[in-house]
């Protein structure tokens, strides 16, 4: 595959390691009275869509950048890339 | 200044080089090395009178070239200051940014061709899964070798400098004079 | 003798090989087929099954038949295809699948016993008694199963491996192929234009048809002429694209030598990655045959074959001049044949269509409306039965060159679930129009095959797929060519009672299918694994579309409503070692060498991996008979004096800015932000789960520039976690971080007399207890000014220091130091002996962070702060987890020379050891040179409440048993004086 990096253009998915879904972002906020009924949720359960489906990888052999990948699980289909980094954060601080 | 003899990363005392077909890969020690990082909010700054390139670029003035390794980062190189305290010197000039000493974290092989940029287009074909457009003269990147991490560096047309991690210098040279012998050998 | 005149062989380059050890000639530009057709050898090798004698029927890669053994001993290569091994100077080649002469094998009595072998027969066959299968049949099946055999020896040919990127990469060199790649070459596109042959021109070679006023071959070589004169165009010779993967990845394998002699320096072949942004599959067609009774004998090959060996290797199909060859068609391409064969002076028994108004082209007879229903000839073609107005005659032949019309190849096409669409005007299936992006289907591929087609074709693919790239390709100047007729009628296979191929290379007949048919096995997945149709080498590439035909017939379904199978990689068979990339024995993945490692091998160090590292195990000296008196002493050596150990593979994590304080106070579960300047801490990374991740110790070397230390076997995974911590959950802290594990030679001196040591080599530099106490660092300069850093942090318990210089300097220090402390005693230890030590220390290494434990467990609970957020600490805090009352201890065994194996099960002793009354298991053991005896960690159940009980610890493995006390981790200085004198 290739991965569309945002700064890099075209890279082969090779240089990348892959993290999984991106919901990882969304780290629950750890003082929350239900913390760790949420964070059971956020380290156990995944959603595994056969579709479009949001993935964090990591450009290990390139500049170190996490990129949420957009990718269709059916047909490895790439509909784009952000740069983590510049994504809103919507865990709790 | 201390006594103590230092080795080259392919653990000798002589740098090495070698002559295979149009191209010379040679070992080369006498750069310093250093990472800069700018914090939040910073603008880049202009060490030795540095443009610090864009993503994918590299920049040269004088003795002093950068180039890009990351968003807002940026790996330094110094010509002639491997045996100083190189990142002192770029963090006097880039105050309150990140610096890292990174002089002995990377080995750095130049490949030279005498026959301009094929044979090492060529090279590269063997060696690296980039378009050779991303390692035109000027450009910068980091890339997978042999399931090493390198970074490739066109200064020239028929000059390319190649830095990987120091640990692995044994086994990036092997890749490249391997690499370069077999490419002699059908030519 | 049957060669013929003209020719794309080089007459003047004569090669001399050898088949079953006879010597024969051919020339340069021959086809180990091309070249034992020209010498009269018709037999070439047995079927699969039946043993069936068996012939050349291809002239290209989609061979069933022809599978040769190339050379011998290691380089030996079974089931080489004779039709693409070109030909080259000494090229021995044996067949394959009999036992005795090929004349008269042995096994051919399974040719009698056929009825056994119908289709599912080994489903049937071998399904009871049960316990026969492991004994008897599977031996059995492995024995009889495959064609040629594997040398079993070391492969000691050279592979390579490479990655290309091109606008446009064009799979396939004939008629359209070619035209696609000038059209895109011409426009400046970078284009790489790959073919599986030696010589591109593709069924071009084959034909006699004139392009303009001149032979095919003159236009194919005039336009690769223009081609490698283009610097934008490559032209790849002998690479077979063999997979279609995502995003315009292609693999491909180039034979750099296969043509050639062996050699042990030329690299056999190359592994290309091609990633190209379009790609023209332009690879042609494969022509299909028409199954009849006794349709197998040698002499009996396909048409265009036959026009091929003619034309293009003036190669005649039979084994006497002046055997006359017979042609069976359903349509006007078996006439083609016809004509080449009257044209170069081949007899011509006729034309045997099954068209009752079959045209004639030619001076050659024609049996309108006729099938050709049996044949005689043991090991090659002497008749063939003609069946005519129900009349049947036998007629001498010898050969029989059979048209029953071309199926797109377009195999590389439908390797991402497209499936090929059913045309009816073409009786063929053409290229799935979902197949995968960016891939454009020319010429006859695209069942566009008529050679004027093909070429407009050819340019149309290239300037399509360049439009989309935003090029411009200007139309091409395209050779003139009078078509031939091309009209057949859908006829599939001549009914009969006894045996018609379909798929040669298995053995799968009209009647295989028919009973698979009958036993309800129908779809075509299941007539596939119910009569083995498709598998094996070949794939079923000339037997596919043969069969579901039949089938189609069978269920009185259409073609279309049966289905097609699709495909996937590889299109032909792959050398593994090829996939390898060449790279074997020591290079087999590249390796890490700290910066002491020459001297290390001067000092005659054994050598360890730990991942990529090698690092220095043990240092013998002269005298030491066995690897545990070494340990023995470099670990006491350590406890009495002092000892050097190279520490540089452990992870070093430069972080600085004005929140890394704050960011390592939220990575590590104890606190970080409360660690003054110019100290170190031990910290505890655990994963979001609440488990342990990774320790190391954590050193402030400013306000806002800390380094991090990982495991050596965690390096890169921590790495990526604090990255990922830092640009995925609190982009908004102000924090950067680099990896700097080898800028800096560190070595560890421990030992009482360590500080003595150092000592010598600081400059001016206070190492007191009181200026310098434990967990201290500094940035300092060593040996007359050399930079440093100095910890005073200790993995093995005794007063012990790191020392961290830049890494060129890494072996010149270590010399210095082993010079400077001789007379102390100093003594380089390697990882058995830091082993050792720590193990004696109880100190945490990978064994005691497995991925299974926590902090409570390595009796660290109360590390993991309370007090603020950090990741895991939320999850460590689970009842389960926090609950946990396993914790870390020592063992003794009962008999001290005995060692318990790390792994081993604890146990209360005296209870039957049970799942449900394991109480733990020991991670790391070794002999304490400390204690006089073997010691072992371990996690026991409540085991702080037990110290002094004895328990078992079982290895039921291996049926061992051991009783040993419990006892604290720390069996060296459990209060740490030591490391704090």
């Amino acid at each position: 595959m290739l991965i569309p990096h945002p700064l890099l253009g075209l890279r082969d998915s090779q240089e990348f390691t892959y993290l999984g879904d991106a919901s990882l972002m969304n780290r629950p906020d750890p003082a929350s009275p239900s913390a760790e009924a949420e964070f059971c949720d956020y380290v156990f359960l995944r959603d595994n869509p056969a579709g479009v489906h949001r993935e964090l990888w990591f450009h290990e052999q390139g500049d170190r950048s996490w990129l949420v990948v957009t990718r269709n699980t059916l047909t490895h289909e790439i509909l784009g890339a952000e740069l983590a980094r510049t994504l809103p954060v919507r865990g709790a601080e | 200044m201390t006594d103590l003899i230092p080795l080259t990363a392919l653990g000798a005392t002589d740098l090495r080089s070698e002559r295979l077909g149009a191209l010379t890969i040679a070992e080369d020690d006498s750069y310093g090395l250093a990472s800069l990082t700018l914090r939040k909010g910073q603008n880049a700054p202009t060490p030795f009178g540095l443009i610090l390139p864009a993503a994918g670029f590299a920049a040269q003035s004088g003795r002093t070239s950068a180039i890009w390794t990351g968003p807002d980062q940026w790996l330094v190189l110094g010509n002639g200051q491997g045996q100083t305290d190189f990142a002192a010197q770029v963090l006097a000039q880039t105050p309150n940014t990140s610096v890292t000493e990174q002089t002995d974290g990377f080995v750095c092989f130049e490949i030279r061709s005498d026959a301009g940029g094929p044979p090492i287009a060529a090279l590269m074909s063997k060696l690296v899964n980039l378009p050779p457009e991303t390692y035109a003269t000027g450009r910068a990147t980091r890339t997978g070798l042999d399931h090493m991490t390198v970074f490739l560096y066109r200064r020239e047309e028929g000059h390319l400098s190649v830095l990987g991690l120091r640990s692995y210098a044994g086994s990036l040279w092997h890749a490249l004079a391997t690499a370069a012998e077999r490419l002699a050998q059908a030519a | 003798m049957t060669r013929l005149n003209g020719g794309l062989i080089d007459r003047t380059t004569p090669l001399s090989f050898s088949f079953n050890g006879k010597s024969y000639q051919g020339f340069k530009g021959d086809t180990l087929a091309s070249a034992l057709l020209a010498n009269g050898v018709q037999l070439v090798g047995r079927s699969f099954k039946y043993h069936r004698p068996r012939g050349i029927f291809t002239s290209g890669s989609e061979e069933p038949n022809a599978l040769v053994t190339l050379h011998n001993g290691a380089r030996s290569e079974p089931n080489t295809r004779a039709t693409v091994t070109e030909l080259f100077d000494g090229l021995q080649a044996t067949s394959q699948n009999h036992i005795g002469p090929l004349e008269r094998d042995l096994l051919a009595i399974n040719d009698r016993l056929a009825p056994l072998f119908a289709a599912g027969f080994y489903y049937k066959t071998f399904m009871w008694p049960r316990a026969f299968w492991e004994k008897l049949y599977e031996p059995l099946i492995r024995k009889a199963a495959g064609l040629g055999a594997l040398s079993t020896l070391p492969d000691p040919a050279t592979y390579d491996k490479g990655f290309l990127h091109c606008d446009l990469l064009v799979i396939g060199g004939g008629a359209a192929g070619l035209v696609a790649a000038l059209t895109a070459g011409r426009a400046g596109a970078s284009v790489i234009l790959a073919d599986e042959d030696f010589r591109f021109g593709g069924r071009l070679l084959a034909e006699s048809d004139l392009l303009d006023d001149s032979w095919p071959s003159e236009w194919v070589d005039r336009t690769c002429a223009e081609l490698a004169s283009l610097p934008n165009v490559r032209l790849m010779p002998r690479t077979t694209v063999f997979g279609t993967y995502d995003h315009g990845i292609f693999g491909a394998v180039e034979r750099v030598s296969d043509h050639l002699p062996p050699s042990d320096e030329a690299v056999r072949q190359t592994l290309w990655r091609i990633t190209a942004k379009r790609s023209v599959l332009a690879t042609g067609a494969i022509e299909r045959h028409i199954p009849f009774q006794d349709n197998d004998r040698p002499g009996i090959m396909l048409a265009g074959a036959i026009r091929a060996y003619v034309n293009r290797w003036a190669s005649a199909p039979t084994r006497n001049a002046d055997d006359p060859v017979a042609i069976f068609t359903n349509g006007d391409d078996g006439h083609r044949t016809a004509l080449d064969l009257l044209g170069k002076g081949v007899p011509v028994l006729g034309v045997i269509d099954t068209r009752p108004d079959a045209p004639v082209f030619g001076r050659y007879k024609v049996f309108a409306g006729a099938t050709v229903t049996g044949t005689k000839g043991r090991l090659g073609l002497q008749a063939i039965q003609i069946r005519q107005n129900g009349q049947a005659t036998w007629l001498e032949a010898g050969a029989l060159g059979v048209a029953g019309g071309w199926n797109p190849n377009v195999h590389l096409a439908s390797h991402h679930r497209g499936r090929p669409v059913w045309d009816e005007g073409r009786l063929a299936f053409l290229p799935p129009s979902d197949g995968p992006k960016g891939m454009f289907p020319a010429g006859a591929a695209a069942g566009n095959g008529a050679t004027g087609v093909a070429f407009a074709d050819g340019m149309r693919a290239a300037q399509q797929a360049l439009t989309e790239l935003g090029m411009t390709a200007r139309n091409i100047p395209l050779p003139h060519v009078t078509d031939t007729p091309n009209a057949q009628a859908p006829y599939w296979h001549v009914p009969t009672t006894k045996r018609a191929w379909v798929d040669f290379q298995n053995d799968v007949t009209v009647k295989d299918i028919a009973l698979a048919h009958k036993e309800n096995m129908r779809p075509v997945e299941h007539l596939k694994r119910w009569t083995t149709l498709g598998m094996a080498t070949d794939q079923g590439k000339t037997a596919n579309i043969s069969a579901l035909a039949v089938m189609a017939e069978l269920t009185g379904a259409t073609i279309p409503e049966t289905g097609t199978t699709i495909f996937r990689p590889p299109y032909t068979g792959v050398t593994l070692s090829v996939l390898g990339g060449g790279d074997t024995g020591r290079h087999f993945r590249p390796y890490r060498l700290t910066p002491t490692h020459a001297w290390a091998k001067a000092q005659g160090a054994t050598f360890t991996e730990v991942g990529p590292w090698m690092r220095a195990q043990y240092f013998p000296r002269d005298g030491e008979s066995h690897w545990r008196q070494t340990v023995d002493r470099e670990v006491q050596s350590v406890r009495k004096d002092a000892g050097l150990c190279d520490v540089t593979t452990l992870g070093k994590i430069d972080v600085q800015g004005p929140d890394a304080a704050e960011f390592l106070n939220r990575i590590y579960a104890n606190t970080m932000a409360t660690l003054k300047v110019g100290m170190v801490r031990y910290g505890l990374m655990l994963r979001e789960d609440g488990h342990l991740f990774d320790d190391g110790t954590c050193a402030r070397l400013a306000e806002d520039h800390f380094v991090v230390t990982t495991t050596t076997a965690n390096a890169g995974a921590v790495y990526r976690h604090l990255e990922f911590a830092h640009q995925c959950l609190w982009p908004d802290l102000d924090v950067q971080m680099i990896s700097t594990t080898d800028a800096w030679a560190q070595i560890a001196v421990a030992g009482p007399k360590s500080r003595q040591l150092l000592q010598r080599i600081v400059d001016s530099f206070d190492l007191s207890n009181e200026a310098f106490p434990f967990m201290a660092c500094a940035a300092l300069s060593v040996c007359g000014g050399l930079r440093a850093r100095l910890f005073r942090i200790s993995f093995s318990g005794e007063l012990a220091y790191e020392i961290a210089v830049p890494a060129r300097y890494g072996h010149a220090l270590i010399e210095r130091l082993m010079t400077l402390g001789a007379d102390l005693g100093v003594t380089p230890y390697g990882t058995e002996a830091l082993a050792v030590l720590r193990i004696e220390k109880g100190h945490a290494a990978g064994a005691e962070l497995n991925g299974q434990t926590t902090a409570q467990m390595l009796g660290l609970g109360k590390m993991v702060s309370a007090k603020k957020d950090s990741i895991g600490a939320v999850m460590s805090r689970r009842e389960g987890l926090a609950q946990d009352g396993r914790h870390l201890v020592g063992l003794l065994p009962l008999e001290p020379q005995s060692q318990i194996p790390a792994g081993s099960h604890l146990f209360t002793r005296g209870v039957a050891q049970t799942m449900q009354t394991d109480q733990g298991w020991v991670t790391s053991s070794c002999y304490s040179p400390h204690v006089g005896s073997y010691i072992a960690l371990g996690y026991l159940e409540n085991g702080h409440d037990r110290l002094g009980e004895v328990i078992t610890a079982a290895n039921p493995l291996e049926g061992q048993s051991f009783v040993a006390k419990v006892v604290s981790a720390h069996l060296v200085d459990p209060e740490g004086g030591r490391l704090r004198d």
